[in-house]
């Protein structure tokens, strides 16, 4: 009797991995083939991995008494995925091989609840995941089908059926499969386009689009020379980031702060070093544009952010939106467009009155209506005051610090100068979120920066010192791992001590 | 959904959940093929056999039994067969009692083994007087891969109770057989039988030659005038019992295994070596089978398949055992009382074939493809080293260690993918409040509890300190918050309320002056088994009318600090939390958090909707999205709601390299991203978009004056 030809199904809940199955048996038994199929469904909730097995008979006639209800490692012959990651579990569970898995994956990621929770970027390494799906199955058929899905106004399920059915793997030709479609009754057309589309690209008979993800750039406005004074003296490499720097702040301030920028700039560029130029010109743009209510107003009533809304949401041309923004400011918000002197004042009170970090005013603007976007309006437009305000003065002072420890680092090692650099990564977000990114960064840049540039560390442990406390940082938002990791660096006795006398 | 109107508790109905194609293969009639799953088949042969009563408690992977019978009245009332949608397992276990004085056939259904511990007590009354009527229980044996119990064996309740169990062999015929042949099992040894599938079982597709369905003689389309006569013996009480365990031994014991083996319930698969053999459960013959195929000797070694595993027939096992060298035993779970029995009936009888099992197999864990492999290799080595496995071996070990490549290539463990709240989920804001409140009174111990909710014990919520069992949370803090300095907090669901948590939980609370927080998420169904309708749902699906409502019954056992409130309002969530935390009150304080399950309210107003768009009427569409280049990508939102259509994409901005949020088009405009942005005091990227489709004309006008001024008001 011939072996069963042995399909392994990974899905993620409401993919619709079950209707694929009845699709799939469907058709396999209009064509006089035995076939079984059986699932581990997962909960009624969309969400968790669900997998699906199948084995269909290469030919017509009885089945053996026993079909396999579980799939073995290095005996799937077909391996279908819906999303890359899941892909990725098949080869980690051993199920797909290089001497027999056919595998048919989606190359999209759809990212687990611990990938999207990180705090900065959780996500798994695509390029593992890929060099895996090369490496360890026998034939590939991959491509985007999430998008595919939407290019033919289909559902994934049906592309992947469609891939399934031009890999050629089954013995079971298009129409019967489409046939499946039809008998299934639901959303008949636009599964079976979904389904002609993942045939044609299986076949090779039809390219996808590549999705392109634009990273946006500010526009230049009238700064063409500050940018052509980069180009005189900085290095090419450098360059991307130092001229997108300069735009942003001209856009987000004036001529003059980019011009400021370029001459801090010119400090680290004297370094010498120019991947520490590129380090320093990125997160410098990034904290000289801090997130004050000004920036927020800016952004919120550009003219590009209208379009994109609409865009976003899917909005046809001809249905009119209405935006609603949640504001919530608080008296540190409020103090940061003061003059430093009142807002000084205000803080204290509030501190010493227990009402910092207690007391916001919860706003809800509806920014489609004239008066609403008006007022977000007349806050952007406060820019020309932003020198003379709390927050910048603070965040001014506390960049020339964070300047003064880069340019101290790099006689002592370049390394420990790039990663204080890149410790500007952890100062991030507003209200709570900023506080506690700020907290943390000065945490580390007081127990293992300062020590090091003043001699009671060695430079070269404290660059990988600060590396490591600045991923614990991005850890956990209680912050146990940054203590743990400060802890541990300072019990490794590392820190020379002053003599006692 | 905040500004959405919500629909009353006692209007939540769920009439989109269809299983037309199902209720039809329950037609099927002589000669007929019917196609499809396991559990499906078995509810066809139930209606074949002649039940006159169904009954059950949802839970997977059974829940379709009850719930296609539900949809199929029309079918149930012309047959005359009773179905009664019990509240707990133990209902549905007294629902057996039927059978006890009157020659019915029943069956009942729920998940085990937490079913069957909660149905225990009736199991045990039902089983020691015995059955004149065919009684059937069908188990959800939810265990291995994909099971969300404890996993402990039904096994044990068979063998203390006296109850038969069988474990078909998963293909669709046996699968028949097996039910209709439970009842006639029954009847001819007065006992309860008891029928375990597991997972991929009742998943399992496939087909068989239908038969007509039987009217039963005694329904309710043909009553009987009078109640069975008064007879003390039908009592479980002394002295009946003590006559009702001699029974079980000396009688209904050896008449079960007469007709096991006239009936040939059990399978013998022959072989040509008559020096092995192997005894395998039912249920896990198809992966026995494909393991020998694998080792390349299958039809070759004899294999007696157990399609009834309590009780084991003596003779039949040492006959298959007599003369062999060596059998294994294939049992999956732990203890291993098939392998522990046939050692003593072989010991008592002096045959001395060797027994493997559990020294080659594992004790503990599903037996997968390769466990069996891995297990039979070991066999075969210890018991038939003249078979050459040299072959088979090497491939065995060749996947092995791709599998170890695969794994050094991927570098680690891949990220987990545990099941959470779906998309707009009224569950949780509620744990977005509990994670709140715990900013400002630090951790609070929580009771945790099964349903939907217990996912708030996984990422991103981690909320939860143990679990007791279903509708048991209340309860469990019972001896927690004496000792603690904050008060504790239990959640329970709906469901789990009327299943256990209002006598078990409320009543002993209130009764021992517990000073507790209970918070009741109240969706309308139990949801996590598939949206079926409970006490306080309009769907009891006769007349559409609530039977009970969870607050005036709180009120009525005594319950002073009460408080309904919508969960979407993450703010008033806290605060009234906060309340119940620190009022001088004593005694329990309930707060019924109430929001419609979101997967039931899709299902209701996704084809309303679209009806109403197709019509040309103006609809709303309400969603949320975040501002990309005001998101700065440290993920508060994520942690503190979890939403699948809260994700994250690569910033827009060249300088930054962290990814920011983004609320993709599953959103279903439920608003807690936003009401969490501002009660947790965020940040201000998140934004709510309300999208009119088919706009009058002073939606357009309002729209074009608007857009010009703002157009030309707009920075760049």
């Amino acid at each position: 009797m011939p072996r069963p030809i042995t399909i392994l199904v990974g899905a993620l809940g409401g993919d619709g991995g079950g209707v694929l199955c009845d699709w799939i048996v469907a058709a396999a038994h209009a064509q006089g083939l035995g076939v079984q199929a059986t699932q581990i469904p997962g909960v009624a909730q969309r969400t968790g991995a669900t997998t699906y097995y199948l084995e269909v008979m290469p030919t017509p006639g009885p089945a053996p008494t026993a079909l396999a209800l579980n799939p073995a490692i290095g005996e799937v012959d077909v391996a279908l995925a819906t999303e890359l990651l899941e892909a990725g579990r098949m080869i980690f569970n051993g199920f797909v091989s290089p001497d027999r898995t056919t595998l048919v994956a989606s190359t999209h990621r759809v990212l687990a609840i611990g990938e999207r929770a990180a705090m900065g970027d959780g996500s798994f390494d695509v390029g593992r995941l890929l060099r895996a799906v090369k490496e360890r199955s026998k034939e590939q058929i991959l491509f985007d089908m999430d998008q595919a899905a939407e290019e033919s106004g289909g559902v994934l399920n049906a592309v992947l059926l469609g891939a399934l059915a031009g890999s050629g793997k089954l013995p079971i030709p298009g129409p019967a499969f489409e046939a499946a479609i039809r008998e299934g009754g639901k959303s008949v057309d636009a599964n079976l386009a979904g389904f002609a589309f993942g045939r044609g690209h299986a076949r090779g008979e039809l390219a996808q689009a590549v999705r392109e993800h634009r990273k946006r750039r500010a526009a230049s406005n009238g700064v063409e020379d500050l940018i052509e004074r980069a180009r005189q003296s900085y290095p090419v490499s450098s360059l991307d980031v130092v001229e997108e720097g300069i735009r942003r702040l001209a856009a987000y301030q004036d001529r003059s702060y980019a011009a400021l920028y370029l001459d801090r700039l010119d400090a680290i560029h004297g370094l010498g070093s120019a991947d520490l130029l590129r380090d320093v010109g990125r997160h410098l743009a990034v904290r000289m544009s801090f997130e004050d209510v000004i920036r927020v107003a800016q952004a919120k009533t550009s003219r590009e952010r209208l379009v994109r809304v609409r865009t976003e949401v899917r909005a046809k041309p001809t249905e009119p939106v209405e935006i609603t923004e949640h504001f919530k400011p608080g008296i540190e918000e409020i103090c940061a467009i003061l003059p430093p002197g009142v807002a000084r004042r205000i803080l204290a009170w509030a501190e010493r009155s227990g009402r910092l970090g207690k007391f916001h005013i919860s706003m809800h603007v509806r920014t489609t209506t004239i008066l609403g976007f008006a007022r977000l309006r007349v806050v952007a437009g406060l820019r020309w005051w932003r020198p003379h305000s709390f927050r910048y003065v603070e965040e001014q002072a506390e960049i020339e610090r964070w300047l003064a420890s880069i340019r101290a680092a790099h006689p002592l090692n370049v390394d420990l100068a790039r990663e204080t650099a890149e410790l500007a990564r952890l100062i991030k977000g507003y209200g709570d979120t900023y506080k506690r990114g700020l907290g943390n960064y000065r945490e580390i840049v007081a127990q293992v920066v300062a020590p090091a540039l003043s001699g009671r560390l060695s430079p070269k442990v404290a660059a990988d010192a600060v590396a490591n406390a600045r991923v614990a940082a991005l850890a956990d938002p209680e912050g146990q791992s940054l203590a743990k990791t400060l802890a541990a660096i300072s019990a490794s006795g590392v820190v020379v001590r002053q003599a006692a006398e | 959904m905040l500004d959405q109107p919500q629909v009353p508790v006692a209007q939540r109905t769920n009439p989109e959940r269809s299983f037309r194609e199902e209720v039809r293969a329950l037609r099927l009639s002589d000669g007929e093929v019917f196609r499809g799953e396991g559990i499906l088949a078995v509810t066809k042969a139930i209606l074949q056999s002649g039940v006159a009563y169904v009954g059950g408690y949802q839970g997977a992977p059974v829940s379709h039994l009850v719930d296609v019978l539900v949809e199929s009245q029309d079918l149930l009332d012309e047959l005359g067969v009773h179905l009664e949608t019990c509240t707990n397992e133990a209902s549905a276990a007294a629902l057996l009692g039927a059978s006890i004085n009157y020659p019915m056939r029943g069956c009942v259904t729920w998940k085990s083994i937490v079913g069957t511990n909660v149905a225990a007590d009736a199991l045990s009354n039902l089983a020691s007087p015995g059955v004149v009527g065919g009684a059937l229980i069908v188990v959800g044996e939810d265990y291995g891969e994909g099971a969300s119990v404890i996993q402990e064996r039904s096994h044990a309740y068979a063998l203390k109770c006296s109850v038969w169990l069988m474990d078909p062999r998963p293909s669709l015929p046996t699968i028949v057989r097996c039910t209709e042949k439970a009842f006639e099992l029954s009847e001819a040894s007065n006992t309860p039988v008891m029928m375990e599938l597991r997972i991929r079982a009742c998943h399992v597709t496939g087909e068989f030659v239908a038969r007509d369905n039987q009217p039963p003689a005694i329904s309710r389309n043909h009553r009987l005038d009078a109640p069975a006569p008064h007879n003390y013996d039908r009592i479980s009480h002394p002295p009946s019992t003590y006559a009702h365990e001699k029974l079980k031994v000396d009688v209904r014991l050896p008449a079960a295994q007469k007709f096991i083996v006239e009936q040939g319930l059990n399978e013998l698969f022959p072989g040509e070596r008559s020096d092995l053999g192997v005894i395998v459960q039912g249920g896990i013959t198809n992966v026995l089978m494909r393991g020998l195929d694998r080792l390349e000797v299958e039809g070759k070694i004899p294999t007696l398949v157990l399609n009834v595993t309590h009780p084991l027939v003596p003779d039949q096992i040492a006959d298959f055992c007599k003369g062999k060298r060596a059998v294994l035993i294939v049992e999956e779970g732990a203890p291993d009382y098939i392998e522990q029995a046939v050692h003593a009936l072989l010991r008592k009888r002096d045959i001395d074939t060797k027994i493997h099992g559990k020294d080659v197999l594992p004790m503990a864990g599903e037996y997968t493809a390769e466990v069996i492999t891995d297990g039979l290799l070991k066999f075969f080595a210890q018991s038939a080293n003249d078979i050459d496995l040299s072959r088979p071996r090497e491939r065995f070990e060749a996947a092995r260690a791709g599998r170890s490549e695969a794994q050094r290539i991927l570098g680690g463990p891949l990220p987990l993918r545990p099941p959470g709240f779906c998309v707009g989920c009224p569950e949780r804001p509620v744990f977005s409040a509990i994670k709140l409140l715990e900013r400002e009174v630090g951790k609070v111990h929580i009771s945790s509890d099964i349903g939907c909710h217990s996912f708030g014990t996984l990422a991103p919520f981690n909320l939860g300190n143990s679990i007791l069992g279903f509708g048991m949370s209340l309860a469990a803090a019972g001896a927690v918050a004496p000792v603690m300095q904050k008060r504790t907090i239990s959640v329970m669901g709906d469901g789990g309320f009327w299943h256990n948590g209002l006598l078990s939980g409320v009543a002993s609370s209130m009764f021992n002056r517990g000073d507790r927080v209970l918070v009741i998420m109240q969706n309308g169904y139990t949801s996590a088994t598939g949206a079926q309708f409970i006490p306080n749902t309009s769907g009891n699906r006769r007349d559409g009318e609530t039977t009970s409502d969870i607050a005036t019954t709180l009120k009525a056992m005594g319950v002073k600090w009460l408080r309904t409130i919508r969960t979407y309002n993450v703010g008033t969530m806290l605060k009234t939390l906060r309340e119940a935390m620190s009022t001088d009150q004593a005694g329990l304080k309930v707060i019924v958090a109430d929001g419609e399950c979101q997967l039931a309210r899709q299902r209701r107003i996704r084809p309303q909707i679209a009806a109403q768009l197709k019509r040309g009427e103006r609809v709303v569409r309400t969603r949320y999205g975040v501002d990309d280049d005001v998101c700065t990508g440290d993920h508060s939102c994520i942690r503190l709601s979890g939403c699948p259509s809260l994700v994250v994409k690569p910033s827009p901005d060249p300088l930054r390299s962290d990814p920011v949020a983004h609320v993709n088009n599953g959103c279903l405009g439920c608003g807690l991203c936003g009401e969490v942005a501002d009660a947790a005091v965020l940040c201000p990227s998140f934004f709510k978009a309300d999208i009119v489709q088919n706009p009058g004309w002073w939606d357009r006008l309002k729209w074009r004056l608007r857009s010009a001024v703002i157009g030309a008001m707009a920075g760049a």
